[in-house]
């Protein structure tokens, strides 16, 4: 046991429990003496003191101190029952402020003359004295506040016609005296203006502050001379005060509560050790023996949750179909036959968070409990509600607002991705449908080995799609950097209207262009038509392999060059000229003027996006299924599953939509997923925004 | 006379005369971005002209001919469903936006203002949870699907799909607007503080305003991709009547009932005159938007 008492900021205190210090000071001096003969002889003191607790003099106050406290908290409930009688308003507010006086008035009475017998005692006491010494004054502005304005109330509805008439008129005669004001200064301005005192930019300066002026003014005017905007104004305001401005007094009091609670300590006998642990079954609990009720309602909500609706759920309670965790095991296998492994699964993907969601209550309250308790035995007391909701909406306020986020990314992106993951390892193909099994790495063994109709044609692909990836954006990012460049050559003339044509293919939605070009690439599309005439050769582009993917690539150079052209023309333009004309003046070949300070500072600006681009068209469904389907078919390549300019994405599409190989798609699935976000991973953890923090 | 022949032969341009590969280079280049802009234009040429041409049926072909006519576009809002699918689309871009705005708006400042525990291993995770293909999780989907609206039978696929467009949005755009943030000093939210403000007065009265300008952005894209977008339209919707425009303008050219190119190309190119302008006009901040998450 510490000798001392320390507070938040680690100030320390004596303490008033002499019992206490006397043991504290007996453990203290065993473990300073190394002398075995005396070390034995503390020890048999610090026995016979425990032992003899009861007898100890200051024990004996304390327990004559606790028991009168009882009778004045009997007492006080009487008192402040029969004080609730004698109450004349119905106003509830100014009710229990009158309460929270009267009780402060009586125990600030009880507990002062045991402020210097313990701190429980000398915190109560403060705290009353707060309240006894503040809150006078704000029930006193309160009620006089209440009074003015149900008399200003009253007065707003009976409405007084002559009076009303008499001030509009007395407001017309002082209104038009304000507008002779307004126009004779503004006179002067004008004339100041023509004297060329002033100029036109001043002029209309002065000008909008005299209008301003002169508004203000006759609103004044309206407020204080016609009744019935008069008694309107008063209303607001005085409502203002009842309600807005009682709540910030409060708040005073509030704060100097708190502060009574930081600067007096808390003394305990015990060392609350396994108190954290003790409760932790039970979130709530804890704070309720902490002292802190509020915050033990919040957290029994989580209990709620818990015991309620986690616990039950995930032991098949309420569920839509499966049985809570346990159909991850069974998949709806064994049961009826009505039921489907998907819904098994998602279901118990769904309990599986909301017990991690459980476990993760539990450990927030049983590390809040251990940390109160451990600071109650220090010296600190606990926060009380006042403390700990500024706390949550000052520190826990991050958390706060994007927990809604959280709760949807949870449920429409980790819960359907878990998903996936899992479905991966199973069996589900066109033969298991309804049900399916856990098949193990089946599916993942399957595909590395090249095995299997799928596996074999899952290589080919992964081929396809490396190349179109690497091929297809190099070539749009080229032709987009090429065209800004030239464009961006300051003897080139009408550079408006080229600038405004090269970035059409990106402000056209990319479906449309796609679509269109299939059409146009038909066998009896108007390109084909075209290129058939100046070749002399009869394409059939959609039916032969590589004059598809010849036709794919040119097509996302037409596509992609335009986004790749803005982003480096941005660059370009904010390159200053006079980089250039330094190394033109060193000599610089135009050539190395390119290469040296050019590429460099596009490149380096542009990565993220360009790395962007790359992995836009490893993805990129649209380009690949709406021009021709992922076709032309070629059966003895890729069997009926793919065609031949598939790539991964449309490849799963396929597998999943078309074919009703749900388990390989999501194997497939996870693949390129890991590889896209070790690619992102790598590329963001360099970037700016990831280091600055 | 004389004075003004001498004038004529005087070079005056502030930069140097071309010499023979000056120029020619200057010919290539001009050649080179003629050929890019024919190539550009001639497309969307043909795209205009079929849709306006009156001899074209079905199919798209050449030398068909040309006689000016709207049949096509009356076609389109007459015998099908083309206007309902532009309200669709409507309907869920403005609910997408609306909705990853409420989200965004606030991830983002908590992200860029708030150091607390959790927050760069958070960050980390929703950046990589970005490079996801929405459509990983496709298999699921149908199946919270049919569980949500057997218990809610008023959750239609189309709000299925706002809601996976929005949460799929709240990632990325968390690290746009972070990004954003991240670059208006602090010393604006602290002396709002020390003025007595809130977090959520801060929030109200500094980065809100603030951060319109980047949010107009958010919104924007977030309103742009359900109509860009083909591929989870095309499988979570079934009913034709609930269909985007762009699932359903590919019933024009796919279905061998519906084939009508023309009309396609009619419905696309009202479709395209619209988001042309705006991203002609509003290029740069579209831009600064994509580049504020990524290079700062």
């Amino acid at each position: 046991m510490d000798q001392k008492l320390y507070d938040y900021i680690g100030n320390s205190y004596k303490r008033k429990n002499l019992y206490l210090q006397e043991v504290a000071d007996l453990e203290n001096e065993i473990a300073r003496t190394k002398d075995r003969k005396t070390k034995a002889a503390l020890k048999a003191k610090l026995v016979a003191l425990l032992k003899s607790k009861d007898l100890h003099e200051y024990v004996k106050s304390l327990r004559e101190y606790e028991e009168r406290e009882k009778a004045f908290l009997e007492q006080l409930k009487q008192d402040s029952e029969a004080y609730k009688a004698s109450f004349t308003s119905d106003n509830k507010k100014v009710n229990t402020l009158k309460m929270r006086y009267f009780k402060a008035t009586k125990e600030e009475e009880f507990y002062k003359p045991y402020v210097d017998l313990c701190y429980d005692a000398e915190v109560k006491y403060k705290s009353a004295f707060v309240i006894f010494e503040q809150m006078k004054e704000v029930i006193d502005h309160l009620e006089s506040n209440l009074k003015d304005l149900a008399e200003a109330k009253v007065s707003a509805k009976n409405k007084n016609p002559q009076k009303e008439s008499e001030g509009k008129k007395a407001y017309k005669v002082k209104k038009a005296e304000v507008d002779k004001q307004y126009k004779i200064s503004l006179k002067k301005l004008k004339e100041k203006k023509k004297e060329g005192l002033i100029s036109n930019k001043a002029l209309e300066n002065e000008k909008r502050q005299l209008i301003a002026k002169k508004k203000k003014d006759i609103s004044i005017l309206a407020n204080s001379l016609i009744p019935s905007k008069y008694y309107k104004e008063v209303v607001e305001n005085k409502t203002y005060e009842t309600t807005k401005a009682v709540k910030q007094k409060l708040a005073v009091i509030d704060d100097n509560e708190s502060n009574v609670l930081r600067t007096v300590p808390s003394e305990v006998e015990s060392n609350l050790a396994g108190r954290a642990l003790a409760t932790c079954w039970l979130p709530g609990l804890g704070q309720y023996l902490n002292g802190q009720t509020t915050k033990m309602w919040l957290f029994l909500m989580g209990s709620f949750f818990i015991y309620c609706i986690a616990i039950p759920y995930a032991f098949g309670f309420g569920n839509y179909q499966a049985e809570g965790l346990k159909s991850l095991v069974t998949l709806a296998n064994g049961t009826s036959k009505l039921n489907k492994s998907m819904i098994f699964m998602v279901e118990g993907i769904i309990a599986l968070f909301m017990i991690l969601l459980g476990i993760g209550i539990f450990i927030i309250s049983y590390i809040d409990v251990k940390h109160v308790a451990k600071n109650i035995v220090k010296g600190i007391r606990p926060k009380n509600w006042f403390e700990t909701k500024r706390g949550i909406f000052e520190e826990g306020f991050p958390y706060l607002v994007s927990l809604p986020a959280f709760i949807v990314i949870l449920f429409i992106v980790i819960v359907p991705l878990s998903t996936t993951i899992l479905l991966s390892f199973t069996n589900m193909d066109p033969k298991h449908q309804s049900k399916f099994q856990w098949a193990g790495l089946k599916n993942y063994l399957e595909l590395a080995t090249a095995e299997g109709m799928i596996g074999t044609v899952f290589w080919a692909i992964l081929g396809w799609t490396l190349i179109w990836t690497f091929v297809a954006t190099t070539f749009a990012i080229v032709i987009g950097f090429g065209l800004a460049l030239l464009t961006n050559n300051e003897r080139i003339k009408g550079k408006g209207f080229f600038r405004g044509v090269f970035i059409l293919p990106w402000a056209i939605p990319g479906f449309i262009s796609i679509m269109f070009f299939g059409i146009m690439f038909a066998r009896q599309g108007i390109l084909t038509q075209i290129l058939n005439n100046i070749t002399g050769l009869t394409l059939d582009i959609k039916n032969n392999p590589i004059q598809t993917r010849i036709v794919l690539i040119l097509m996302q150079g037409w596509l992609g060059s335009a986004y790749v052209f803005l982003l480096s023309t941005g660059v370009l333009q904010a390159i200053p000229a006079d980089l250039y004309e330094a190394a033109q003046i060193d000599g610089a070949t135009s050539w190395q003027r390119l290469a040296k300070i050019t590429l460099p500072i596009v490149l380096f600006q542009t990565a993220p996006l360009l790395i962007g681009q790359y992995t836009f068209n490893f993805n990129n469904f649209s380009i690949i299924y709406l021009f021709n389907g992922g076709g032309p078919f070629n059966p003895t390549i890729y069997g009926n599953l793919a065609g031949s300019t598939d790539i991964l994405i449309s490849y799963i599409y396929k597998l999943t939509m078309d074919n009703q190989q749900q388990a390989v798609g999501a194997a497939v699935t996870m693949i390129i997923s890991l590889a896209l976000m070790i690619f992102t991973f790598i590329g963001f953890k360099n970037s700016k925004a990831f280091k600055e923090d | 006379m004389t004075l003004k022949k001498k004038k004529s032969n005087l070079y005056l341009g502030d930069r140097q005369p071309l010499n023979t590969a000056g120029k020619i280079g200057l010919g290539f280049s001009y050649a080179a971005l003629i050929c890019w802009t024919i190539a550009i234009i001639w497309p969307i040429c043909q795209m205009i002209v079929s849709s306006f041409n009156g001899m074209q049926q079905e199919y798209i072909v050449m030398n068909g001919g040309f006689s000016f006519s709207i049949e096509h576009f009356e076609y389109l809002f007459t015998d099908t469903l083309y206007p309902k699918w532009m309200l669709n689309t409507i309907f869920i871009s403005v609910s997408t936006a609306f909705i990853t705005l409420l989200f965004v708006s606030f991830t983002g400042f908590a992200y860029s203002r708030y150091r607390f525990k959790g927050r760069k291993a958070s960050l980390m995770t929703i950046m990589l949870i970005q490079t996801i293909p929405s459509f990983a999780g496709l298999t699921a989907y149908f199946t919270m699907y049919s569980i949500i609206s057997d218990v809610m039978p008023f959750f239609s696929r189309q709000m299925m799909l706002i809601l996976i467009y929005s949460a799929g949005g709240i990632a990325g755009n968390t690290f746009i607007l972070k990004g954003y943030l991240d670059s208006i000093s602090m010393e604006l939210d602290d002396a709002a503080k020390i003025d007595g403000c809130s977090n959520l007065k801060v929030y109200r009265l500094i980065i809100l305003p603030i951060a319109r300008p980047m949010l107009a952005i958010i919104a924007l894209w977030s309103f742009l991709g359900p109509f860009m977008d083909y591929l989870l339209p095309k499988v979570i919707l079934t009913n034709p009547e609930a269909y985007t425009l762009a699932a359903g303008l590919f019933t024009f050219i796919n279905d061998k009932e519906n084939m009508n190119e023309p009309a396609f190309a009619a419905g696309g190119l009202l479709i395209a005159v619209p988001t042309v302008i705006l991203f002609t006009v509003l290029q740069k901040q579209l831009i600064s938007g994509l580049a504020s998450g990524a290079v700062k």
